[in-house]
């Protein structure tokens, strides 16, 4: 029996569309590292002008375009950057910073909105004074929207006020924005705004903008090309990579302006489940929805998600009481409702087992 | 005026035919880093089965697939790696495997034919009982064909040789194969068996097989799951993934039939290039893809400058030297593209002769 599937793990399941699929077999190519792809090249110079950057860089994951920012910014041997401890690239990201790059973090607590105090940055920067048993802390990193706090947004003031401190500081900015179209759309702020105070960011083209590989980096001239020298270095130096490039393209055109209407579904099924007794869904302000499952209803979050994929639900336990659901454009309303009903069934489960 | 351009720069210039982007176009897609996207996996079992070892992995580029095999075969700090000293390891990644992986290089030396000598393999391996002032050995590579050396060959005699001192020394064998078909094709053995030694290599699909992009590792089972890590942490875990497996799988069927004929458009090349006056090929080193042309004192010209001149004939070439010139075809230049090529290569170096009153 064929069920109905309705896979909320991540955004990053988009399958690529009919037009995306037609753009990557008539894509223009040539070899990206001989010289360069002529379709990779459009894309870039689209989203170098999109963010307000002077260049920009392919690359086959965020994990690589966080990974390039950060060695690139800390180029030299004994560097430190700033971080959220509940940020994408310490948690998520194999630590890769430090065990490939060798680069020390230091973490600032992330609050629940996905920004740091500006204070704890401030402190956290290490004094140059104290060299001699200090790293010397180069680039302060944020995360837009903030993944592990439910896609959460930081405002452009936010972002401009962490930009002033780094300039006083000296040190750089780097936004890992693989959600920032997200954040754009939420705040009606336009994205090159938003990230202006950045001397770089990541962007990520295989997530809500539904293509099926790769991000972008973008920043000074400069910086892409000692990027493009390391993405060389770390093995993501492609070929006829235009083929990608291309459903990139048609991702861009056709799914930013899709955005808001995944936030929409979000809200919808954020205030579906809130109803449901024994559920509590945080506050949702882009497609990403957290369902923290309260103490009464005695059933784990692990038997949620078991419950739900026999009816073709898929889902992600974060944590035993936890559950995450993020939404995209091949999420329709309908599935939303589906979606509700299934929850509600296993809810339901948990609290006749408990006579409630 | 649309010139003819004959791309001999290298074949990596291979451009996707009608059936891959066909295949690209159907292909059936899944998250590959969430789970297994299934023409990855098809790909991946494919290459492994072909190979004859127990798993695969897909990655964006040669230079991915060698700095993951190195750096999981070098896991623990304070490794060493031997390999040749005119590797494309040590000359082309960027040096990788040490600025990025934290691995001690020991070069040994390449001869002509692409391989190190076995006593000076086992000189360069470390002796454990000085390790308070030595890194300690773990890996050696091989490349074959080796690029540098002009395409050529290791044998399968010498590869179950160096796999041997491997053994006796608990070392593991990594084998750079970013042209191991061509080798295999060129010296008539079967390329499971070629490489039955190695514990590891990697495979460009992206060369002479002429798929967009990427390469595949096979090893065991165990190294490939740490291979997989190492690649997420690297940056390249991809999602839907399949649509570039999608046309290495045909790249796969179509073009490995093809190398042959690769091999001889070289040869033929070679000998032509050989007959013009101020050029000069090692005709009986040219034993795959790949062609070195020395250019002659009195000839009076330079790579550079032949370079440019064929490029005006749409002839694209690569400069290795002050007087030396890298020809690599694919199963993209025809048979009259040789000839073309050869015609404009005599028309460049007559036309210099003829301005310097030769």
């Amino acid at each position: 029996m064929v069920t109905r599937t309705v896979d909320l793990r991540s955004d990053t399941v988009t399958k690529p569309t009919e037009a995306m699929r037609a753009a990557m077999a008539t894509a223009e190519v040539d070899d990206d590292v001989l010289g360069y792809d002529p379709t990779v090249f459009r894309l870039e110079t689209e989203m170098a002008k999109i963010m307000g950057k002077e260049a920009a860089l392919f690359v086959p994951s965020g994990t690589m375009g966080n990974l390039i920012s950060v060695l690139t910014h800390c180029d030299v041997r004994g560097s430190e950057v700033i971080l959220g401890d509940n940020c994408h690239i310490f948690i998520y990201e194999n630590g890769g910073i430090s065990t490939i790059g060798g680069v020390h973090p230091r973490t600032v607590k992330n609050n629940s909105d996905g920004t740091m105090d500006l204070d704890l940055i401030e402190a956290a920067i290490r004094d140059p004074r104290g060299e001699i048993v200090y790293p010397t802390t180069r680039l302060i990193c944020l995360e837009n929207t903030h993944a592990n706090s439910g896609g959460k947004c930081l405002s452009a003031e936010y972002t401009d006020q962490v930009g002033e401190l780094a300039k006083k500081h000296d040190l750089k900015l780097h936004i890992d924005g693989a959600r920032i179209f997200n954040s754009s759309v939420a705040l009606g702020v336009p994205v090159d705004r938003l990230v202006r105070a950045a001397d770089s960011v990541s962007v990520c083209l295989s997530k809500g903008i539904g293509a099926p590989i790769g991000s972008i980096i973008v920043g000074s001239k400069s910086f892409i090309a000692k990027a493009r020298r390391l993405r060389k270095t770390l093995g993501g130096g492609m070929r006829q990579v235009g083929v990608i490039a291309a459903a990139a393209l048609v991702a861009l055109q056709e799914n930013v302006g899709k955005l808001e209407s995944d936030h929409k579904k979000a809200r919808l099924l954020a205030d579906g489940l809130n109803e449901m007794k024994g559920l509590r869904v945080d506050p949702v302000e882009t497609n990403i929805v957290y369902v923290e499952i309260e103490e009464g209803l005695h059933i784990s979050a692990g038997k949620i998600v078991k419950n739900l994929e026999e009816r073709g639900i898929l889902v992600m336990d974060v944590s035993p009481s936890r559950i995450r659901i993020v939404l995209h454009h091949q999420i329709s309303a309908s599935d939303v409702q589906y979606a509700l009903s299934c929850f509600q069934h296993a809810v339901k489960g948990g609290q006749s087992e408990n006579g409630n | 005026m649309v010139k003819r351009i004959v791309d001999l720069r290298s074949d990596t210039v291979t451009k996707p035919t009608e059936t891959m982007r066909a295949a690209m176009e159907g292909a059936e897609v899944g998250d590959d880093v969430l789970e297994h996207d299934p023409t990855a996996f098809h790909l991946e079992s494919e290459m492994a089965k072909i190979m004859g070892k127990e798993a695969g992995l897909f990655v964006p580029s040669g230079t991915m697939a060698n700095l993951i095999s190195v750096l999981v075969h070098c896991e623990s700090r304070g490794s060493e790696v031997i390999l040749g000293h005119n590797s494309h390891i040590h000359i082309y990644e960027n040096g990788g495997i040490s600025t990025l992986g934290g691995v001690h290089p020991r070069t040994v030396k390449n001869n002509d034919d692409g391989t190190m000598d076995i006593d000076l393999i086992e000189a360069a391996i470390r002796d454990p009982k000085e390790e308070i002032v030595f890194p300690t050995t773990r890996l050696i590579c091989l490349e074959n064909t080796h690029c540098n050396h002009g395409g050529r060959c290791l044998s399968v005699e010498y590869t179950d040789r160096v796999g041997q001192i491997a053994k006796k020394h608990g070392l593991k064998l990594h084998i750079d194969g970013a042209r191991i078909f061509n080798a295999s094709v060129a010296l008539g053995v079967p390329v499971d068996r070629l490489v039955q030694a190695a514990d590891s290599v990697s495979v460009c699909l992206s060369k002479g097989l002429g798929a967009p992009v990427g390469s595949v590792i096979v090893g065991s089972n165990s190294f490939i799951v740490k291979a997989r890590r190492l690649r997420k942490t690297l940056g390249g875990g991809m999602r839907q993934v399949g649509v570039l497996c999608a046309a290495a799988l045909v790249a796969l069927k179509e073009n490995l039939p093809k190398l042959e004929s690769d091999h001889k458009k070289a040869r033929l090349l070679a000998d032509g290039l050989n007959k013009i006056q101020g050029l000069r090929v090692d005709t009986s080193s040219v034993e795959t893809n790949i062609i070195y042309v020395e250019i002659e004192e009195f000839s009076g010209t330079t790579a550079i400058k032949l370079c440019k001149d064929l490029e005006e004939y749409g002839i694209l070439l690569m400069q290795t030297g002050l007087s030396r010139l890298r020809v690599a075809l694919h199963h993209q230049i025809s048979e009259s593209d040789v000839q073309f090529a050869l015609s404009c290569f005599q028309k460049a170096v007559n036309g210099v002769q003829n301005e310097n009153g030769n």
